[in-house]
């Protein structure tokens, strides 16, 4: 009964946005990123590296609540759109909301998958990216 | 640049250490413990610590990136997990041309572990520049 209302609170969610969260893209923070990826394109110095935007603002991927529901995280995958480069100096505003939560029975059991849809915006208020990703717990 | 379908792309082999997998975890500030925590990672039935989904989707980025250059751009990016990745081994990133039309080209890119399983799969569209 507890998982069910898990699943059922999680679903009452799915479509509101959550709250929107904004950074700057600091050439300091972009520089730890790119040594962490071990990418030594030069073009990384200025400019944001294909998956930089889930650093700079963190995606709320272990959402709590999800977490009475089994016994671990993993990710299944994710979906990222570019339609702008992000550079050093950029101040993007991130808004995430749950877009989709059902259950999936396989040979493993049963798993519960949370899609999670983050629009990333920046100062001039042109939609840089948009992202999805979808966190399975089991 | 002239790509055509069927062609494989410049592979990319990735060598992440655990070290990696800290320095990542804090750049993403991703602290789920199975990334650095070996004890943590077995009680939820992992072989030990794994890499990131992201850190994986980073490399295939990289793969896509350097092939490309400054003679297009990645528009969209997407992968789908199939399979844990082990720090110490390496990590192969692949490609493939699977459709061009016109500017717009479409690639398959995946990444696999030393025995050839490809862990990572996706896909990517790139316009051309010019």
């Amino acid at each position: 009964m507890a998982v069910t209302s898990v699943v059922e609170r999680l679903k009452a969610r799915v479509g509101q946005p959550g709250p929107a969260v904004s950074a700057t893209v600091e050439a300091g923070h972009l520089e730890r990123f790119v040594e962490a990826i071990d990418d030594p394109n030069p073009r990384w110095t200025e400019e944001a590296p294909p998956t930089y935007l889930v650093a700079l603002v963190p995606v709320s991927m272990h959402l709590a609540e999800a977490e009475e529901y089994g016994k671990g995280w993993l990710n299944g995958g994710n979906r990222f759109e570019h339609f702008e480069p992000v550079r050093v100096g950029d101040r993007i505003t991130a808004t995430g909301k749950v877009a989709d939560v059902y259950e999936k029975t396989g040979g493993s059991g049963t798993l519960l998958f949370i899609i999670f849809e983050t629009d990333y915006v920046n100062q001039h208020g042109r939609t840089v990216a948009r992202l999805r990703g979808t966190a399975i717990r089991r | 640049m002239t790509p055509k379908v069927g062609e494989e792309i410049p592979e990319l082999v990735k060598h992440p250490t655990t070290r990696q997998l800290v320095q990542y975890a804090g750049a993403q500030g991703d602290f789920y413990e199975i990334h650095y925590d070996q004890d943590f990672a077995r009680s939820v039935a992992l072989p030990g610590v794994i890499l990131h989904g992201l850190l994986k989707a980073a490399f295939l980025g990289q793969l896509i990136t350097d092939w490309l250059g400054d003679e297009g751009t990645l528009k969209t990016f997407e992968v789908s997990y199939r399979g844990v990745d082990v720090p110490g081994k390496p990590y192969r990133c692949r490609g493939r041309v699977v459709k061009v039309e016109g500017k717009h080209v479409e690639l398959e890119v995946w990444g696999e572990d030393p025995e050839g399983k490809r862990t990572t799969v996706g896909t990517a569209t790139v316009e051309l520049a010019g």
